[in-house]
């Protein structure tokens, strides 16, 4: 340690700038100080608040507050909570099954169409990531008219023409989720279609001749090459997904509010709620510890996955 | 099958492919473009015709009219670019570090960034407000941008680490060597390899922040400070008088931006996607 | 088409007027995107306004009318500039709570928009400065009595001047529905006997869905039973004595609605005023119960001889002879400043800017009757009924608890119409969420 050679400033101060020193630049301490700085206190130091606040009785509505164990129990003794839990884990997981497969289905094609030189490729890539930059509020909104449960609703109107009867997309409990999830992965899909697609890129164009040589399909050469050869950005890209998807409720709010009743309130919705309408900033704390659990115990999973793939 | 054959069968199951993205992904976007060329008297009848009886670009007036409106497009820009700029510099040494440096814990740490990532942004994003609000620092453009950065720097640091790995050691060897500090190689030598790296994230990042939306809700509110992401929910009127067909115009307008800079670099983009990051 | 062809150069002249507005950040005028009055102006006031309030409008009569209003202030005040906060209708809980936080640390806005229903609970806080000398006597006493009882202090002063109102009705179409239904067995047998005159059709529509305007418009059934939802001390009761018997009552109504087809499963996604008037257009609704501020767009997007069918009666009750209650929101103008001068200047503004001149600009129902007489906007002998509707005005509670009561109720409306829940069921829960909350708060 540095500070500990002790005998006056200057020496103390050259030895930590020397190659050697804790300041050296072949240590890592400056290199990593403004990513240190930033982190703690934009995120080290308000996680460390919410688990604060969590052990408090804080609202929005009162300045003062005391520690009290009381809104931790209240908040994850409510049988709410788990059937909230419950509706984010299908909301999150499915999504980022339907993300991931969309994405990927779309960058092998785009892949194919960009190598074989098909017309058609960029207005697809385009058309995709346009849902992505749509702003939230929007996309629940144009889904909500589509998805609309009378009859002049345009997609029950599509399976009219069609011949089909209408479908209650919102109103019953299981239909809504389906719904939610259906917008989301319609927002969502493009971030993985891009991911998906650059590391379809990368792959060697060497290996599939290879197997081709040896005789082998399109089904196995995907098979045994393309997937094997994603598997570092399928991990990257579900982490990202992930939490991106934990965070949604823009898109929630205006397409069904959380209803009928709780069916799509996720935990994002339910955290905002609590705060927002009910003013308790210690209940929505505890929420946040949740989310911060959920995200601690994936990211130990992801982790385990990222190195068996040995990409770290 | 023949070879011809095959491809003739993979090139229409990559129509295929198309025809259904275009679907499930096109159809709702037209119907974004139909609503916002429509009446008001026109919004509510909903039959399968696309383009209305009388279509009318009075939408896109309106939005424009409302001085605000780009305003909020401004805004979106300043903290887009100030948080993906922001993100860059505050992560590029530490990706170099990673990539370059051996200390004990680099991995850990590594992983512990990425781990960041997985905080929400609605868990920091509340007490933040409150510790803001302390500091007079809510309803400002830097403290929402200070935490634009925070919170686009894991996945920028990622990405770069990825990039300074694809460029060989021994060029920024090469350079101390020369008498360079390993400060100037980095500065000097490796920073401008990795040029594409840098601009494929600084977009991936840039389009992220543009679509940020708990963070400037709760940490903004003066309607001259917000984003479009935000902006966007006054077009959506009162319930006393609906105005989807402004909010669909508002809505077009609002992505605009991000398409077209993402359409004009997007072969650059996917190829510096390549030929780094991802072989991780 | 006229409008067609004038778009594009309105888009260049807009532009021009945006950029130059931009561009100069402001400029000298007397109305900028965040000033009201001139630059140079000696005294000066900070005024919260809600953005559909403002000159920024999205609905653009509103836009105009008020840039209207606010330039005459201007020119008529010239001592005085406003510097105006906007805030977005859409964050109105948020923005309220905020406010009333600043107001604590005494870093409130000297004026600003306060919602109706949180009045009280600024009353209660001490956060609003008495209005009351700045008022003529009959301004005040010409308001409703509901609006009174809010804006209203136990001490008998004005602590904020209620402009804007609303209220919820039934609308019918009276070739389907001829006679006003005035029970709830009455209204669904109606909305039965519509759905036999024309198979399109559903009988009775109404807000179900996971928002504000699913408690608001029903408890109106809730209230004409003489139910209360919170005690004088703000603490919830709705689920106790004889108010546990009104609820329930009003979630079975709803229930039974859904059950015996008069209404379709999807009200319980209805979360959108808009809604009955998508339906009407369609042609596939018979009776929806709405707000007064639905009339002008149903005559505006109906043809004349469509219009004509639809008639506005009051909400039907339980029983023949309950009495006649009906949900009344709006907006209110307080004022938070120490400083005399600059209560009086907000008194001031809301005179000249907003109580009647404003509802004009708006069509929202001014809550004097006096107001009614005066303007032209209100001569349409509809307006006489809602005049007379509200009569009956009820204002939710201005309680802590209220956001988190009507989180609750929604969730069991939509429980209750989905199957998911009994009402008693749905009730329970939505009793211990809400007192769970209003402990909480009271700690």
């Amino acid at each position: 340690m540095a500070s500990r050679a002790g005998a006056g400033t200057t020496p103390t101060v050259k030895r930590a700038l020397s190659p050697r020193g804790m300041l050296g630049e072949n240590r890592p301490t400056l290199w990593l100080a403004p990513l240190l700085a930033v982190v703690t206190l934009f995120y080290l130091y308000p996680a460390f608040e919410v688990l604060r606040y969590s052990v408090t009785n804080a609202s929005l509505l009162d300045p003062d507050y005391e520690y009290t164990l009381e809104t931790f129990t209240r908040v994850l003794s409510d049988p709410v909570l788990y059937k909230v839990i419950r509706t984010t884990a299908i909301f999150v997981i499915a999504s980022i099954v339907l993300q991931l497969l969309l994405g990927l289905m779309i960058a092998v094609a785009v892949n194919r169409a960009s190598k074989r030189r098909l017309p058609g490729m960029v207005f697809m890539r385009s058309l995709v990531l346009s849902a992505w930059v749509m702003p939230g509020v929007v996309i629940g909104i144009v889904w909500a008219i589509i998805l609309n449960d009378a009859d002049y609703g345009l997609a029950n109107l599509l399976l009219g023409a069609v011949g089909l009867g209408s479908v209650q997309w919102l109103a019953t409990p299981n239909t809504a989720l389906m719904s939610v999830i259906i917008a989301n992965v319609w927002r969502g899909t493009a971030f993985s279609m891009i991911l998906q697609y650059a590391g379809l890129q990368s792959i060697p164009e060497e290996l599939y001749e290879a197997a081709e040589v040896d005789g082998a399909g399109a089904l196995q050469s995907f098979w045994y090459i393309t997937l094997p050869q994603l598997r570092p950005i399928l991990m990257i890209n579900i982490i990202l997904i992930t939490i991106s998807t934990l965070n949604t409720f823009d898109m929630i709010l205006p397409l069904t509010g959380g209803g009928p009743g709780q069916a799509t309130e996720v935990l994002a919705l339910r955290t905002y709620n609590v705060i927002f309408q009910n003013f308790s900033l210690a209940g929505g704390a505890v929420l946040a510890v949740v989310m911060l659990a959920i995200a601690m115990a994936l990211t130990l999973i992801y982790q385990r996955l990222l190195r068996s793939e040995g990409s770290l | 099958m023949g070879r011809r054959a095959q491809r003739r069968v993979g090139d229409a199951m990559t129509y295929l492919v198309f025809f259904f993205a275009l679907l499930f992904f096109g159809g709702p976007l037209l119907w974004l473009l139909s609503l916002s060329i429509r009446t008001q008297q026109e919004i509510f009848i909903t039959s399968l015709r696309l383009i209305p009886e009388n279509p009318t670009f009075e939408n896109y007036t309106e939005v424009l009219y409302t001085a605000q409106f780009s305003v909020f497009l401004l805004n979106s820009l300043k903290l887009a670019l100030a948080g993906s700029i922001g993100a860059l510099v505050v992560s590029a040494p530490a990706a170099y570090a990673f990539s370059r440096l051996t200390f004990r814990g680099n991995k850990l740490f590594l992983i512990g960034v990425l781990g960041l990532q997985m905080i929400s942004p609605l868990v920091v994003v509340i007490p933040l407000y409150r510790y803001f609000d302390r500091l007079n620092l809510v309803d400002s453009h830097f403290s929402t941008a200070m935490v634009y950065i925070a919170i686009l720097v894991p996945l920028a640091t990622w990405m770069l680490k990825g990039f300074f790995d694809g460029v060989p050691p021994a060029l920024d060897e090469a350079a101390m060597v020369d008498g360079c500090t390993r400060f100037g190689a980095f500065r000097r030598v490796t920073l401008p390899l990795i040029l594409p790296g840098l601009t494929s994230t600084f977009v991936l990042t840039a389009i992220l922040a543009w679509g940020e939306f708990v963070v400037p809700y709760v940490l903004l509110s003066e309607p001259s400070l917000l984003p479009i992401s935000i902006g966007i929910l006054n077009f959506q009127g009162n319930y006393a008088s609906n105005s989807t067909n402004v909010l669909a115009a508002g809505g077009v307008l609002a992505m605009l931006p991000a398409i077209a800079t993402f359409v004009i670099l997007q072969r650059f983009i996917v190829r510096a996607l390549t030929s780094g990051a991802i072989k991780g | 088409m006229k409008r067609w062809a004038a778009g594009p150069a309105r888009v260049a002249i807009v532009l021009l007027v945006v950029f130059a507005v931009v561009g100069c950040g402001g400029g000298g005028g007397v109305l900028t995107l965040d000033r009201i009055g001139r630059e140079d102006a000696p005294k000066t006031m900070t005024l919260q306004l809600n953005n559909s309030y403002t000159h920024q409008s999205s609905t653009p009569t509103w836009a105009d009318g008020f840039e209207r209003l606010f330039t005459k202030f201007a020119e008529d005040h010239p001592d005085w500039k406003l510097e105006l906060k906007i805030v977005p209708d859409e964050q109105s809980t948020q923005a309220q709570a905020r406010l009333l936080e600043q107001a604590r640390a005494g870093r409130a806005p000297d004026c600003a928009n306060v919602d109706s229903f949180v009045v009280a609970q600024f009353i209660e806080q001490d956060a609003l400065q008495p209005m009351d000398e700045y008022f003529d006597q009959e301004e005040i006493d010409g308001l409703f009595p509901f609006v009174k009882d809010v804006v209203v202090g136990d001490d008998g002063k004005l602590y904020a001047y209620w402009w804007a109102t609303d209220l919820r009705l039934l609308y019918r179409r009276s070739d389907l529905v001829p006679e006003a239904p005035r029970t709830w067995d009455e209204l669904i047998r109606a909305a039965q006997e519509a759905e036999q005159k024309d198979s399109k059709v559903d009988g009775y529509l109404f807000n179900g869905g996971r928002w504000e305007g699913t408690v608001f418009d029903n408890l109106a059934h809730f209230w004409s039973q003489g139910g209360e939802l919170v005690d004088g001390q703000g603490k919830p009761i709705f689920h106790e004595g004889q108010n546990r018997e009104y609820m329930l009552n009003t979630m079975e109504f709803l229930k039974e609605a859904v059950d015996s087809g008069a209404s379709p499963e999807r009200v319980a996604t209805i979360k959108d005023y808009s809604e009955f008037e998508s339906a009407a257009q369609a042609g596939t609704v018979a009776m929806f119960q709405g707000g007064d501020f639905q009339y002008p767009p149903l005559e505006e997007s109906l043809p004349p001889e469509e219009f004509k069918k639809w008639e506005v009666s009051f909400i039907p009750t339980m029983n023949q002879g309950d009495l006649q209650r009906t949900g009344t929101g709006g907006w209110t103008m307080g004022a938070f400043s120490d400083d005399p001068e600059k209560v009086e200047m907000c008194a001031e503004f809301t005179k000249e800017v907003y109580v009647g001149e404003g509802n004009q600009v708006t069509g929202q129902l001014p809550t004097n009757p006096e107001i009614f007489e005066q303007e032209k906007k209100f001569q349409d002998p509809i307006y006489d009924t809602f005049r007379e509707g509200l009569k009956e005005g009820e204002a939710r509670p201005g309680v802590p608890v209220y956001p988190e009561i009507s989180n609750q109720l929604q969730i069991a409306i939509g429980t209750v119409l989905t199957g998911e829940a009994t009402p008693e069921e749905a009730l329970d829960e939505a009793a211990d969420a809400s007192m769970a909350a209003y402990e909480q708060q009271s700690n």
